[in-house]
């Protein structure tokens, strides 16, 4: 057992310090102008202003390249630029609290996928402390540069912390 | 950057890989198979012993009861006596030559936090969680809450024999085995027949729940 | 002596079903419950400081999630005050448009709503769920499940789902450790069918959400919300993990809807002396303010609670329309068994299927119900006539077609024999000749042979462990000789970088068009607007086999 311990500690280690070697991405695109709903579907009106998460361009994605392998799975990822541009076609149908979740998410790329499932697992009732939600709301502003994240975060600690559901009152 | 963490990820598997092979192989001798264990049982009294302590035993089982298990409620939903129920648990995790130590949790009535609680307390990591209409799973420390090893969430289809076959597959999960798992009985029908009734009986059961009390441990006299 | 006649009725299915009085202390009522909350709101510098009674340092975790994101501020406060009849009539009057509705009870408080809906018959909801819908046509989804956890089965089910109109689809384990695997086969299996389809799988919310971030899945749904604080920490979250979750999902350019139902919180023994409709619009509420695009919702899992009561159905119609009030795509339940009754069971889906819904079905059983492990759907594979008839009687498009025997068995076929060569190609246990040709013929998971369980969920683990994606998946359909289907599997991939599918009530057409309420919204305003069934589909929906064409005879 401390053994699986110690490997998963240090599989943490070097994921985390992995993580940390991306640059931090900024998530909202410098255009001025915003899409609507005329634009959408953007992949079939718009694909011009889609890259995928290393920068390849939308219509230049195509199954043989996957196939030879000149695609990889994170080429296909979706980046933070793309969700901005959903987020806006969301308020042009006053869907605002949907666009607000899809900055969020545009935040959210940056972090890697095991880290990302620790830190909801860390959130869940009872699973951290108020300082823990800190730490997690600085890391998420320093290290990834989210800070609607971070916001979302610090709420969380403030009423769990209130409502004695943080790890203090397990 | 992909060739580091492909490297990695390949040493991670082969090191996991070695740790899986490397783990003791069961050998404890399965006891002779109690005979019926259940028809003797006619009640069964939990005496409080205290706060659970922490399980450093690998040979053990935990079984975390929901509050009203077998004192403010005394059967299942399809009326199996609480008594026997808990002797088959009992005697399936000693067949397979495992010791069981019941717990009462008190801070939830949800399976899962029974489960969950219980396994975490548990020397060997794992635990059986049940609530008094009969609903059942197998759960082991390292999973998350509302994940589980076995789950049996038809409480009106859960016979002696399952519950028996439940007590059996935590005890070889806790020797690092991987069973077959108990065959999930399933009736589309047992929902309108009994969903109202698992509620009422839920609520009842959830009325002593004791926030923030701790797990305790008990002591299991069958009469 | 006994009565013939009450002898007689005590043998009919319907006296199976269970039925419970109201204990209204408990929360054991529907709806119209006198120990609801009386609507109210109070905003000072932009802050709700008092919702439906409660003072703001008196919140809990749903109340302060509620009052910070799940309610629109610009006009909340003129919305509030309109009498709660005012706003039923403008749900039910066709001369309103749908977004001059939505831009108030978007912003009016969960106990609002729910008087809101007291004041209705589930005529006028029906009425109002045709307008409100966020998606101009209605779709059904199914789902595809067996006992054994058998993933050739899956596969053959999920093409012929698709063959019958089922738009999304949705599997489950019954053990978990199978997950990869039957995820891999409903996809496979689905767009053998049909390209296009988006398929989930339904596993505990963090392992759901690593099988989506590795391609296994398009979107997921059983994403639970509840409607007090003390069930919502049983499930494991707080509205803030659950907003956090939805934000995860869309950052890996996932679709999801949270769930949710009337009932589930006395289920779960703590409902608070409150009304199982006022709790769910409050969960609805989450569900909005965590920005979720939608809902699976209508008492789900826990009708036999709602369907144990008096008015039980009607609350299930009222959540539904809910949903739709609050812009949110809506996948309407009708899924579980609630009622021995062949009747009951129509009256209760009727509710969704003359109006239409998003989803009608978010889980009709696409096989016999013995392998539903979603233990049960009012709906399976053995009423799929049933249903076309109803729509064929009642001219209403409940999303399915009928289907001949020819068609479907090749589907079926085709779907088997993919996913022996995909498993070939990953190096998963074989599937034999016989698993292939006993999926193509199958009705249920009782015509399969078994299979070696504890070697296929050693070999579901390693596919995990070596970090198997979606993208080899394509890599191994196309080396095995199957390229149509490798290329599905490559657009969902596609679908997930652009992010059109994430929003409101989105589906794929077959050439991979993305359909939604925002470039489909819903337009009905009286006779002859919104979604009308055009003669193509007509002629496809009453094309039952075995009618009688007047010319042979």
């Amino acid at each position: 057992m401390t053994q699986e311990q110690m490997l998963e500690q240090i599989v943490k280690q070097v994921m985390a310090a992995m993580g940390s070697e991306q640059p931090a991405q900024t998530c909202a695109p410098s255009t001025g102008d915003k899409v609507t709903a005329a634009d959408y579907p953007i992949a079939d009106k718009r694909p011009d202003l889609i890259k995928t998460a290393t920068g390849k361009n939308f219509t230049d994605l195509s199954y043989e390249k996957v196939i030879n392998g000149e695609l990889k799975p994170e080429d296909l990822r979706i980046r933070p630029e793309t969700l901005e541009l959903q987020a806006e076609v969301a308020e042009s149908v006053q869907r605002g609290a949907f666009a607000g979740n899809l900055r969020r998410a545009a935040e959210l790329i940056a972090v890697p996928d095991a880290r990302l499932l620790e830190i909801y697992n860390a959130l869940r009732p009872y699973k951290s402390t108020k300082e823990e939600y800190e730490a997690i709301a600085v890391e998420l502003e320093t290290q990834y540069n989210a800070p609607i994240s971070a916001g979302l975060v610090r709420e969380a600690a403030a009423i769990g912390y209130k409502r004695k559901r943080t790890k203090e009152f397990k | 950057m992909a060739i580091n963490e492909q490297m990695l990820q390949s040493i991670i598997e082969e090191v996991l890989r070695e740790m899986g092979t490397s783990q003791p192989a069961a050998d404890a001798p399965a006891a002779a198979p109690a005979e019926s264990a259940a028809a003797a049982a006619e009640s069964v009294e939990l005496k409080p012993e205290g706060e659970v302590k922490q399980g450093t035993a690998s040979d053990e089982v935990l079984i975390g009861l929901a509050p009203a298990f077998a004192e403010f409620q005394t059967e299942t939903i399809i009326g199996i006596p609480h008594s026997k129920v808990l002797k088959e648990l009992i005697a399936g995790i000693e067949e397979e030559g495992l010791k069981a130590r019941v717990i009462k949790v008190y801070r939830s009535s949800d399976v899962a936090v029974c489960g969950h609680d219980a396994a975490e307390l548990s020397g060997s990591g794992v635990a059986i969680g049940i609530q008094s209409k009969g609903t059942a799973l197998i759960h082991q420390k390292d999973l998350p809450q509302l994940s589980n090893l076995e789950l049996f969430s038809q409480a009106p289809l859960i016979d002696l024999d399952t519950y028996r076959a439940i007590g059996k597959n935590a005890a070889k999960y806790a020797k690092g085995e991987s069973p077959s798992p108990v065959p999930v009985k399933n009736d589309q029908m047992a929902r309108p027949a009994y969903q109202a009734k698992a509620a009422l009986l839920h609520i009842k059961e959830t009325e002593h729940v004791v926030p923030g009390k701790k797990p305790v441990e008990m002591e299991v006299i069958f009469k | 002596m006994r009565s013939k006649r009450f002898e007689a009725l005590d043998a009919r299915p319907i006296k199976k079903d269970g039925f419970v009085k109201e204990w209204p202390e408990v929360g054991l009522i529907a709806m119209n419950n006198p120990g609801d909350p009386t609507p109210s709101l109070t905003i000072e510098n932009g802050v709700i400081v008092e919702l439906d009674g409660k003072k703001r340092e008196d919140f809990d975790m749903l109340d302060q999630f509620i009052a910070d994101h799940g309610i629109r501020l610009e006009r909340a406060e003129e919305a509030m005050a309109m009498s709660s009849l005012d706003i039923a009539n403008m749900l039910v009057d066709f001369n309103v448009p749908r977004s001059e509705v939505v831009d108030i009870t978007t912003s009016i408080t969960p106990a609002k709503i729910t008087e809101v809906m007291g004041l209705m018959t589930v005529l006028e909801m029906m009425m109002a769920q045709t307008k409100m819908r966020s998606r101009l046509m209605p779709s059904n989804q199914c789902h595809v499940t067996n006992v054994k956890d058998n993933m050739v089965q899956i596969a053959a089910d999920a093409a012929e789902a698709a063959i019958r109109g089922f738009d999304e689809m949705e599997t489950t384990v019954g053990v978990a450790r199978y997950a990869p695997f039957n995820a891999l086969a409903i996809m496979v299996g689905a767009n053998v069918g049909r390209p296009g389809i988006l398929t989930q799988c339904a596993v505990e919310e963090a392992t759901e959400l690593d099988l989506g971030m590795r391609g296994y899945t398009a979107y997921a749904e059983t994403i639970s919300v509840y409607g007090t604080e003390p069930v919502f920490m049983d499930g494991d979250d707080t509205p803030y993990s659950k907003a956090f979750l939805a934000s995860c999902y869309a950052s890996r350019g996932l679709k999801m809807r949270f769930t949710s139902g009337t009932g589930s919180e006395v289920q779960m023994g703590y409902a608070e002396g409150k009304s199982m409709l006022y709790l769910e619009a409050r969960c609805l509420y989450i569900t909005k303010g965590a920005g979720v695009q939608g809902t699976q919702n209508g008492s789900v899992s826990c009708i036999g609670v709602p369907a144990g009561v008096p008015g039980g159905i009607r609350a299930v119609l009222a959540e539904n329309l809910i949903a739709a009030c609050l812009d949110l795509e809506c996948a309407s339940s009708n899924d579980q068994t609630f009622t021995h009754s062949d009747l009951r069971r129509v009256a209760r889906s009727m509710m969704q299927m003359v109006p239409g819904t998003d989803y009608i079905c978010s889980g009709y059983s696409s096989t016999p119900n013995y392998d539903n492990m979603f233990a049960g759907s009012n709906w399976d594979a053995e009423d799929y006539d049933d249903w076309n008839v109803i729509q064929r009687d009642l001219k209403i498009d409940g999303g399915l077609q009928p289907a001949d025997e020819e068609t479907v068995v090749a589907a079926r076929a085709k779907a088997a024999r993919t996913m022996q060569t995909i498993f070939r190609e990953l190096g998963l246990p074989e599937i034999k000749d016989e698993e292939v040709e006993a999926a193509t013929y199958a009705n249920g998971s009782k015509d399969m042979p078994d299979r070696d369980v504890v070697a296929d969920l050693k070999a579901a683990d390693e596919l995990l462990a070596r970090g198997a994606t979606a993208v080899d998946f394509v890599k191994a359909l196309d080396r095995g000789g199957i390229p149509d289907v490798a290329h599905s599997l490559y657009n969902i991939l596609i679908t997930k970088a652009a992010g059109d599918y994430l929003h409101t009530a989105s589906m794929l057409s077959s050439d991979w068009e993305v359909i939604s309420a925002v470039n489909y919204p819903n337009t009905y305003h009286g006779p002859q607007t919104g979604y009308q069934i055009s003669d193509e589909r007509w002629q496809e929906m009453q094309d039952i086999p075995w009618a009688i064409d007047p010319e042979s005879v």
